[in-house]
C-alpha cells in the first residue's frame, strides 16, 4: 500500500518555530506546585484552633493560611492548562520547589509572632526549613518565649514534612494530574519505593495511615504516663507536641532542655518510638497490618539497622561508664537515647553531650551518616545504601581477582538492578561531596565571622543539617542554639537541610545544563 | 497395547525404535518427511496432522489408544495435545515431554492432568548427577523417587579390606545397603554369606543414595566425593544440571559465553560462581584454575564446542569430563576423544518414556550389562504366594529382592522381614527370568 504524497503549495513554506532554549515545562511545573502549596493552607488551621482555645493571637495563622492559599492559587493560574503536560522531567522541579515554598510559607507565622529571634526572614526560614525537613536544629535560644500555639505550629511542621508533603497529597488529594510514582520516589527516602498496593495512591494512603496510627498511639502512651503521674511534665499538650516530633524523626521540643527534664520512663518510650520511626514503613505495614513477622525479621536492612543501633549505643555506654559522666543506670539510658536519637536522625537529647570524650563525639558524628532505613521518616544516607555500598565494594574486590565473574548483588535474596546500585553509589558520593562543600563553607565563614568552632564541631554542624539530624556540639549543641552563626552559614545550612531531605539528586539536577536543555 | 505418539522428531523416533516390536504404534506429526522416514524403517501407522487440533487427533484414532506420548519439541503443543488426549481417551495414560522444569514441579503437585511429565533437561541432569555422585560407578539407576539407588561397581586392587577379600557375612557394609550380585568373568552369582568380593570382579549394590556414596569411597579409596564441578554452558541443560548438583550440596562453577544467560544463571543460583567467558581461552582456564576442578560437565548447545572444550579442559588437567551429546552420532566421537562419559538427552528421555510402556504393575526397569540383567520395580499382587513369607525362606530362583517400598519409604530388608500386600519390590534378575519374576510377585 502506498500513500499519495501530501499536496504542497509552492508558496506555503512550513513555518519554523524559533529555537527553544528550555526544554522544561516551567509554567506547568509551577501550576502543579501551586496545587500542592494551596492545600498546605489547611495546615495552620490546627494551631489556629489552639490559639483560639488558649486565647492567644490567631492572626499569624490566619495570615499564613491566607498567604499560602493565595500563593498556591496564583501559581495554579500561572500554570493554567499547561499543567496537563507535566511529565518526568518536571517532576524534579516540582519536588524541589514545593519544599522550598512550603518552608517559605511556613515562616509567615514566625515572622508575625513578634518573637525578636524570629524577626529576620532568614532566621525564620531556617526554623521553618528545619521543621519541614524534620531536622530539628533551632535558631531559638529561648523556646519558652514562644506561646503555646506557635510552639505547636513549630512541632506540627515536622509532622507534615516527616512522611512527605507530596506523599500526603497523593494520598488525600482527589487526583494529581501526574502519575505520581516519580514524584513520590524523589520524596520518599531510599533507593526505591516498596509498593503496598496496586496503585501509588493506595501505597501513599497506607503509609500515611500507619504514620497517623503510630502517632496517635504515642500520644496515648505519653498522655497516660502524664495522667498516671509517672511523669508530671507530660500534659496532653506536651504528649501531642512530642509525638509530632518523634514520629517524623524531627527533634524540636517545647522544653528548654529537650528531653532531659522528662522522667526516665518517658525517655524509654521515646527511644522505642524513635526506633520504630527509623524502620521502613512498608516493612512496618507488612509486619503489623499483614502480620508477616517472620519475613520482616529476616529483612537484611532491619538487621543491619538493629546491629548499628546496638553498636552505637554500646560505644556511647562504654564511654559514659568509663568516664563516669553519669551514674551507671543513667549511663545506659543516656547512651542508648543519644545513639538512637542521632542514628535515626531525630535529634532529641537527654543530656548535653558537648563535653563528652572525643571518641564519643566521633561516634555521634559517624552515626549522623547512618540515618534510618529506606522508606522511614529518617534522613541521612540510609542503612540500605550502606549495605549496598559494602556489597558493591566486596564485589569489586572479587572481580579484581576474577575478571569474568558475573556476580549480581542481592538484597534479601533478590538480585538488585545495576542501575539501582549505580544510583546508590552516586548518591553516597554526592552526599559526601555535599557534606565536604557545606563543611567548607561553614569553616570559612565561621573563621571570618565567628563563632570560633572546634574542627569536630564544624563537621558535626554540616553533618547534622545535611542528615536532618538536629543538634551538633558546642555553640550548636543540643541545649544551645544555631543563633550565633552568620547569615552565610545559616544560608548554607538551610541549603544542606533542603538537599538532605530530597536526597540531593532532584536538587542538584536543577543546577545542571542538561536538565534544562530540550 | 496401542500407543499413540505425537511428534516424530529425535525423541519420537527413539521411542518408536524401542516400542515398535511389542506394541501397536500410531505416529502423528505435521511434517510428512519425518513421518515417511519412520514409516520406511518401522511397521507403524503414521498420520499427518497437528497435535494441537482435536479433530486431527480424533481422526488419527487417539480415542482407542492405551498410552499417549506427546513428545514434540514444543511445550505448548505437548500440553495441548495431552489435554485433548485426556478428553478423547479418558482411560489412556498420557505422557508429555517438556523443557520447563516448572511443568515438572506443577505435575508433582498434581496441577497437570497427565500421568507423567518427562523433561529431557532434567533427565539429563539426573543422569549426570548420578555419575558425579558415585564416581567409581560404571552405571547407576534410581528407584522409588530417589530413595533407592542401584550401582554397578568395578572392584579394583586397593579396595577397602573391610569389604573385599572377606566372606560377606564378616564384611563391614555401609548401612542400608545390600549386595545383589557379584559378576566374575560373565558369570553372575546371587551372593550368600560365604561369598567373597574379590578384586577384578564387579558388584551390583542396592542401597540408599548415601550408602552408594560410601560404597564408592570404600571401593576406590582416595577418590573423595566430588565437591567442585565446573559446568560449561548455562542454558537450559546446564542450569538443570546445576540445580540438581546444588541439591546434593556439590559446589558448582559455571561458564557461559552469553552475558544475559550468565547474568540470569547468577541471579537464579546464589551459591554458584558464574563466569562470562567462552571457556575456550587457555588464559581464562589457567587464571581461574579450572584444571583444579574435580569434574567438568559440558552442556553447551553445540556438540563440536562441547568436544573441543572438553579436550581443552583435559589438557588443563580436569580429571573427569562428562559431555552432553545432542546428536547420537557424537557419542562415538566423544568416546574416541577420551571424554569419560557422554550423555544423550534424547536417549535418556526415550528410555524414561519406554519404562512407562511396560506392565502397569512394573514401574521402572533398569538394564545392566547391556541387556543381560534387569532391575524391576514391581508392586506385589494380593494373590502372590510370597505374601507373609520371611525373606530368609524365599527360594532363590535367579532373582533377588534388594529393597521394598512400604508406605512411601524404602526398607532394605533382612532375613526376618516379611513381605506384605501392596509392597513395591525392587528386584534384580536375569533378563530371561523377568516375566517369571513379575508373574510370581
Amino acid at each position: 500500500m502506498s500513500s499519495a504524497p501530501a499536496p504542497t503549495r509552492p508558496d506555503a513554506h512550513p513555518s519554523i518555530a524559533p529555537p527553544r532554549r528550555i526544554g522544561v515545562n516551567i509554567r506547568g511545573a509551577l501550576g502543579l506546585v501551586g496545587t500542592l502549596v494551596k492545600w498546605l493552607a489547611l495546615a495552620p488551621l490546627l494551631p489556629l484552633a489552639l490559639a483560639l482555645g488558649y486565647g492567644e493571637s490567631p492572626w499569624p495563622f490566619v495570615a499564613a493560611a491566607a498567604g499560602t492559599a493565595a500563593l498556591g492559587i496564583a501559581l495554579e493560574r500561572i500554570g493554567g492548562d499547561r499543567s496537563e503536560v507535566v511529565g518526568f522531567r518536571e517532576g524534579f522541579l516540582v519536588v524541589s520547589l514545593t519544599w522550598v515554598l512550603a518552608a517559605a510559607v511556613g515562616t509567615i507565622p514566625y515572622l508575625l509572632s513578634g518573637n525578636p529571634e524570629l524577626e529576620r526572614p532568614i532566621d525564620a526560614f531556617f526554623e521553618s526549613m528545619s521543621g519541614f525537613t524534620t531536622t530539628g536544629s533551632s535558631i531559638l535560644t529561648d523556646v519558652e518565649a514562644l506561646n503555646r500555639s506557635m510552639a505547636m505550629w513549630r512541632q506540627f511542621t515536622q509532622w507534615i514534612g516527616g512522611m512527605g508533603i507530596i506523599v500526603l497529597a497523593l494520598a488525600v488529594l482527589p487526583r494529581l494530574r501526574i502519575g505520581g510514582r516519580q514524584l513520590m520516589e524523589s520524596e520518599l527516602p531510599g533507593p526505591e519505593i516498596d509498593d503496598l498496593g496496586t496503585r501509588i495512591r493506595q501505597t501513599a494512603q497506607r503509609l500515611w495511615s500507619l504514620y497517623v496510627a503510630l502517632t496517635v498511639m504515642l500520644v496515648v502512651i505519653l498522655a497516660t504516663l502524664g495522667w498516671t503521674g509517672v511523669d508530671d511534665q507530660l500534659s496532653l499538650y506536651e504528649a501531642v507536641a512530642h509525638a509530632f516530633s518523634t514520629m517524623p524523626t524531627g527533634g524540636f521540643s517545647t522544653q528548654p532542655h529537650s528531653i532531659a527534664d522528662f522522667a526516665p520512663a518517658t525517655q524509654w518510650v521515646l527511644i522505642a518510638f524513635m526506633i520504630l520511626a527509623g524502620v521502613n514503613f512498608a516493612l512496618l505495614y507488612r509486619t503489623f497490618v499483614r502480620r508477616r513477622v517472620r519475613s520482616a525479621l529476616r529483612d537484611e536492612e532491619l538487621r543491619l539497622y538493629a546491629g548499628l543501633l546496638v553498636l552505637g549505643s554500646g560505644l556511647l555506654i562504654l564511654q559514659l561508664l568509663e568516664r563516669e559522666l553519669t551514674g551507671s543506670d543513667a549511663a545506659f539510658r543516656n547512651g542508648i537515647f543519644q545513639a538512637v536519637s542521632i542514628l535515626t536522625t531525630t535529634g532529641f537529647a537527654t543530656v548535653d553531650f558537648t563535653g563528652w570524650t572525643t571518641l564519643a563525639l566521633m561516634t555521634i558524628v559517624a552515626l549522623m551518616f547512618v540515618g534510618g532505613s529506606a522508606g522511614s521518616t529518617g534522613g541521612s544516607i540510609k542503612v540500605v545504601r550502606h549495605l549496598l555500598l559494602g556489597r558493591v565494594l566486596r564485589r569489586d574486590l572479587r572481580t579484581t581477582v576474577h575478571p569474568e565473574l558475573v556476580a549480581p548483588i542481592r538484597l534479601n535474596r533478590i538480585a538488585v538492578d545495576e542501575r539501582t546500585l549505580r544510583a546508590a553509589v552516586a548518591f553516597v558520593l554526592l552526599y559526601v561531596g555535599a557534606f565536604v562543600v557545606g563543611a567548607g563553607i561553614i569553616a570559612f565563614d565561621t573563621a571570618l565571622q565567628g563563632p570560633d568552632l572546634r574542627p569536630i564541631t564544624v563537621m558535626a554542624v554540616a553533618a547534622t543539617t545535611l542528615g536532618n539530624v538536629g543538634p551538633a556540639f558546642g555553640h550548636a549543641g543540643p541545649l544551645a542554639s544555631f543563633s550565633e552563626f552568620s547569615d552565610i552559614s545559616t544560608g548554607a545550612m538551610i541549603a544542606l537541610m533542603w538537599l538532605g531531605r530530597l536526597e540531593i539528586i532532584p536538587v542538584v539536577l536543577l543546577f545542571t545544563r542538561q536538565y534544562w536543555k530540550p | 497395547m496401542k500407543v499413540f505418539i505425537i511428534g516424530a522428531g529425535q525423541v519420537g523416533s527413539t521411542v518408536v525404535d524401542a516400542l515398535h516390536g511389542e506394541h501397536e504404534l500410531t505416529v502423528l506429526d505435521t511434517e510428512l518427511s519425518r513421518l515417511s522416514a519412520i514409516a520406511y524403517r518401522y511397521d507403524v501407522a503414521t498420520f499427518e496432522g497437528d497435535g494441537t487440533s482435536r479433530r486431527d487427533l480424533a481422526q488419527a484414532g487417539v480415542g482407542t489408544a492405551d498410552l499417549v506420548i506427546a513428545c514434540t519439541s514444543r511445550n505448548e503443543v505437548n500440553l495441548v495435545a495431552g489435554m485433548f488426549a485426556r478428553r478423547e481417551a479418558p482411560k489412556a495414560k498420557t505422557i508429555i515431554r517438556t523443557s520447563e522444569i516448572e511443568y515438572v514441579d506443577l505435575w508433582r503437585e498434581g496441577q497437570l492432568d497427565v500421568d507423567f511429565v518427562v523433561c529431557p533437561e532434567l533427565e539429563t541432569a539426573h543422569a549426570i548427577s548420578r555419575i558425579i555422585g558415585v564416581p567409581a560407578a560404571r552405571q547407576t539407576d534410581v528407584f522409588a523417587e530417589g530413595q533407592v539407588q542401584i550401582v554397578e561397581f568395578d572392584v579394583e586392587e586397593g579396595a577397602s579390606a573391610e569389604l573385599a577379600g572377606v566372606p560377606l557375612r564378616h564384611a563391614q557394609f555401609p548401612r542400608d545397603s545390600k549386595v545383589m550380585a557379584i559378576i566374575r568373568k560373565n558369570e553372575m552369582t546371587l551372593p550368600g554369606g560365604d561369598d567373597v568380593i574379590e578384586p577384578g570382579s564387579r558388584v551390583v549394590v542396592i542401597g540408599s543414595p548415601r550408602a552408594a556414596k560410601e560404597w564408592s569411597a570404600l571401593l576406590v579409596p582416595g577418590d573423595a566425593a566430588v565437591q567442585d564441578v565446573v559446568i560449561f554452558g548455562a542454558g537450559r541443560v546446564g542450569s538443570a544440571i546445576a540445580r540438581v548438583l546444588l541439591d546434593q550440596r556439590i559446589g558448582v562453577r559455571m561458564i557461559e559465553a552469553s552475558r544475559e544467560r550468565a547474568l540470569a544463571a547468577a541471579e537464579t543460583f546464589s551459591k554458584v560462581r558464574v563466569y562470562n567467558a567462552t571457556g575456550l581461552e587457555a588464559d581464562f582456564l589457567e587464571r581461574e584454575r579450572i584444571g583444579l576442578a574435580q569434574a567438568a560437565i559440558f552442556a553447551m548447545r553445540d556438540d563440536a564446542r562441547n568436544l573441543y572444550a572438553a579436550s581443552l579442559a583435559r589438557v588443563h588437567g580436569v580429571p573427569f569430563t562428562i559431555a552432553v551429546a545432542h546428536d547420537a552420532v557424537s557419542l562415538a566421537a566423544f568416546d574416541q576423544a577420551g571424554i569419560d562419559v557422554a550423555v544423550n538427552p534424547r536417549a535418556v528421555t526415550a528410555e524414561e518414556i519406554v519404562r512407562f510402556a511396560h506392565d502397569p504393575r512394573t514401574q521402572q526397569v533398569a538394564m545392566l550389562e547391556g541387556n543381560r540383567y534387569e532391575v524391576l520395580d514391581v508392586t506385589t499382587r494380593d494373590s502372590s504366594r510370597y505374601i507373609g513369607a520371611k525373606f530368609r525362606d524365599m527360594p532363590v530362583h535367579g532373582a533377588m529382592i534388594g529393597a521394598i517400598v512400604r508406605n512411601g519409604s524404602a526398607i532394605f530388608p533382612h532375613g526376618d522381614d516379611v513381605l506384605e500386600i501392596g509392597d513395591r519390590v525392587i528386584v534384580f534378575t536375569e533378563a530371561s527370568n523377568a516375566p517369571w519374576v513379575i508373574e510370581a510377585l
